[in-house]
């Protein structure tokens, strides 16, 4: 119950803070793109897109939802109330994915696309690690400049294989790499099965990771200056 | 309710805590009082489960603060000096958020928000809130899964006198339900008038424990200043301890013709500075 009542309230805070008008408008931006390229650029260009953006979103904007917690001292309250980083962690990551998955289900039926499954999964699966690697960082920074210097790592090592190996055909090892894992489902390509199961370990330590991070967080944060 | 025994923490090698004993009775308000870094702040962490490498003994509600789960929350309300709400949400919404992470009855947001006085403003932003609203607003948070235990932290800080009288008998109503209230304040009045036991803590040690009233008097009254007329107003002194002795007083008394009489006790500030050697900043 208080799982769904913590996602139900991040689903409410992200539409107050406009995401959600946002991505309808980037999604609408988006499509009109992908239905003005030509047949044969359209699935590429439409899987570019989901990477870079939807399933990416959760890196960029988690720095600023979990800034804005702690400038607003929510996290020390969070530290004792009787929610778990675990429920914390997992409601911000459903929260996030569910915007990701509909934005890139639109955007891959404007690309014409036969595996709108395949490319809500990838999606699912690279959103989720985003959104994970981006809490990791917030937890650690202190100001969105610091934030936004931090996830550059995170993007060149996500996103430079995965988008290479949609043009070069990369060393087979590549595949075994989860973000190009994640990008051939979200192109509509059959994965290799060590490459989901890589992607599946990857997220659980990148979660294990998260809760820690946060726990120490609230503890950092929490209790009252006397 | 509280039981503290030998509790003994450090942040480095050096003690931060040491060997500290008390107690605190289910339904009482117990008020923490000290100096900036005398270690209030990290005996309320570890109360509130947040620092578990401590030694010694440490529980609340028979739970030891170390090994407690999430529902050791459950029964604790903590009202920060600062403001813990979304700003972009309404007070309303803020309650409703923080309300359903809790298990179990919960008290009525419409009758906390009255209580307050917030009710005219339950529907606009907190970013729109002045400091005084927002304080009032974090106490009621506090009290919306109606917790046994409540940590309130300078409650009465940044309050109008209207305000702070509310917020004041807002606490007994507490107390009075059965509510355990740990109070830190720097306010010697309000801690006079609140706490059934204080403890003053300087560097990590509890220098005295007792009752404000019991305080105050094992330093005694030390003397009864009174005035009369003759003349124009006129006043007069002698330690309390000596009341018999003095003549002119038993004389006007005698005569009625007293226009005030009063003792000057110590107040809790002159004890705390007496007792610890260092003032309350």
């Amino acid at each position: 119950m208080r799982m769904k009542n913590l996602f139900i309230w991040d689903v409410k805070f992200q539409a107050r803070y406009g995401f959600y008008l946002l991505y309808t408008f980037l999604t609408i931006l988006y499509a009109a793109f992908i239905l003005a390229l030509p047949i044969s650029w359209k699935e590429r260009a439409a899987a570019i897109l989901i990477y870079s953006d939807p399933a990416a979103m959760g890196l960029f904007f988690m720095g600023a939802i979990v800034l804005l917690e702690k400038s607003q001292r929510v996290t020390a309250f969070m530290s004792i109330t009787p929610v778990s980083a675990r429920e914390y962690v997992a409601s911000k990551v459903f929260s996030l994915c569910a915007i990701s998955v509909v934005v890139a289900v639109i955007m891959a039926a404007a690309s014409g696309s036969r595996s709108v499954i395949s490319v809500a999964m990838g999606t699912l699966l690279a959103s989720t690690v985003y959104t994970l690697c981006g809490i990791i960082v917030a937890t650690k920074i202190v100001s969105l400049n610091q934030f936004i210097l931090a996830t550059v790592p995170v993007e060149i090592v996500g996103f430079v294989p995965a988008v290479l190996g949609l043009f070069l055909d990369l060393h087979p090892g590549f595949r075994l790499y989860p973000p190009v894992a994640c990008m051939e489902l979200v192109a509509g390509k059959e994965p290799s099965a060590v490459g989901m199961l890589l992607t599946i370990l990857t997220i659980i330590l990148l979660f294990w990771t998260a809760c820690r991070l946060v726990r120490k967080m609230w503890q950092e944060q929490g209790g009252v200056k006397l | 309710m509280i039981e503290v025994k030998n509790l003994t923490f450090s942040y480095t090698n050096k003690p931060f805590i040491t060997d500290m004993n008390f107690d605190v009775k289910k339904g009482e308000i117990f008020g923490f009082l000290g100096p900036s870094g005398a270690g209030k702040s990290t005996l309320q962490k570890i109360l509130l489960g947040m620092l578990p490498g401590y030694q010694g003994l440490a529980t609340v509600g028979g739970t030891e603060c170390r090994k407690h789960g999430d529902s050791f929350y459950q029964m604790i309300g903590v009202d920060f000096e600062y403001s813990t709400m979304y700003e972009k949400l309404t007070a309303r919404e803020n309650l409703e958020f923080f309300s359903s992470l809790y298990e179990g009855k919960k008290r009525p947001i419409n009758e906390l928000l009255e209580r307050v006085g917030l009710e005219n403003d339950a529907d606009k932003k907190v970013s729109d809130y002045s400091k005084g609203m927002k304080s009032r607003l974090n106490f009621v948070k506090a009290l919306i899964h109606d917790p046994e235990l409540l940590f309130l932290d300078e409650p009465t800080s940044g309050l109008d006198p209207t305000n702070n009288r509310m917020m004041k008998d807002m606490i007994l109503e507490e107390k009075k339900r059965g509510k355990t209230i740990l109070l830190t304040t720097h306010n010697m009045q309000d801690a006079t008038e609140l706490c059934d036991r204080v403890a003053f803590i300087v560097g990590g040690q509890i220098y005295a424990l007792d009752s404000p009233h019991n305080l105050i008097m094992s330093k005694g009254a030390a003397k009864l200043t009174y005035t009369w007329d003759e003349n124009g107003e006129r006043s007069g002194s002698c330690r309390l301890d000596c009341v018999a002795d003095d003549q002119r007083l038993s004389k006007l008394i005698s005569e009625n013709r007293l226009l005030s009489i009063h003792s000057s006790e110590p107040t809790l500030n002159d004890i705390f500075i007496e007792i610890t050697g260092r003032t309350l900043v």
